[in-house]
């Protein structure tokens, strides 16, 4: 796999995005009168998981977003880092709004709602905290064989 | 439901996600001693530098580094510690990709990479750490170990 150097910050600034999305359809999902709304906003969060785990955060439009009118008024980044890690992270992301789908879908009450507050948190802690999932968790679901 | 449990339900979540990321953040990166810590095997981590596998533990200590695919902390602990390993002659850092050394990873007990074991002259793991090193408890462990 090619591996493509991108400044770190901008992952993070897309996961702010994400978060801020995520605890709006949170709120929204949690009332009947604005459930549909709730679940707007959490199939455009899914759809943007979907899209960063097939083509990377780079291309992804928040990547685009920050690219274009964010990074011009930031200093240079200290490091780059690889293009990798986050795109795991979008694949989990995806991997968790899919089981909200299946819980909200089978009848599960607030299912949407368990699956954004949990993608709240990693989103949450990846922006504020610098919180790297792939760091975390990869090895752990590769000893106990649930990734090859 | 009403606005204001919705409201707290939210604000719950956010302050669950800070209090985890505060926890995550003071933890992370210090060092645990190891008593009765084993030789390491060097050749069985099959671990090459400048194309040749090493064979032999840094004079003072040794920093042992398992790193995994998707891991960006990785890239940056081994820059600080390749740096310390270049102020110092009897410093060695050896980096150990185990994305598919499941067996290292079981041996090692590693669940979160980077993982770092500090190893004493004779190769015996002395400390522990769990995520990017702080650069203070670096200084520490490298003290510890002043001949």
């Amino acid at each position: 796999m090619a591996t493509q150097q991108i400044d770190p910050r901008g992952p993070r600034f897309g996961a702010a995005i994400t978060a801020t999305l995520l605890a709006v359809s949170v709120f929204l999902l949690l009332d009947n009168s604005t459930f549909s709304l709730g679940a707007g906003v959490f199939t455009f969060v899914t759809l943007s998981f979907a899209f960063g785990a097939a083509f990377g955060v780079s291309a992804h439009p928040y990547g685009l977003i920050f690219k274009k009118f964010v990074r011009p008024s930031l200093a240079a980044p200290k490091e780059l880092e690889d293009a990798t890690p986050p795109r795991f992270a979008q694949a989990v992301g995806l991997f968790v709004a899919l089981i909200g789908w299946v819980l909200q879908l089978s009848g599960v009450e607030f299912g949407f709602a368990i699956a954004a507050g949990a993608a709240f948190v990693a989103a949450f802690l990846n922006a504020a905290f610098n919180y790297c999932l792939g760091c975390q968790i990869f090895l752990g679901l590769k000893r106990l064989k649930v990734i090859r | 439901m009403s606005l204001e449990l919705r409201l707290a339900v939210v604000v719950a979540i956010v302050a669950g996600a800070a209090l985890l990321g505060v926890v995550w953040r003071v933890t992370s990166g210090r060092s645990r001693r190891i008593r009765d810590g084993k030789q390491v095997d060097l050749a069985e981590l099959g671990v090459l530098k400048n194309g040749k596998p090493v064979d032999e533990f840094g004079s003072r200590l040794t920093f042992l580094q398992f790193s995994s695919e998707f891991c960006s902390q990785c890239v940056q602990t081994a820059r600080i510690l390749g740096e310390l390993e270049s102020q110092s002659d009897d410093v060695l850092h050896i980096e150990v990709d185990i994305t598919n050394r499941v067996d290292l990873a079981n041996k090692y007990q590693v669940l979160q990479t980077p993982t770092t074991l500090i190893l004493d002259r004779r190769g015996v793991v002395k400390s522990r750490i769990g995520g990017a090193p702080k650069t203070s408890t670096l200084e520490t462990e490298i003290g510890s170990f002043e001949i």
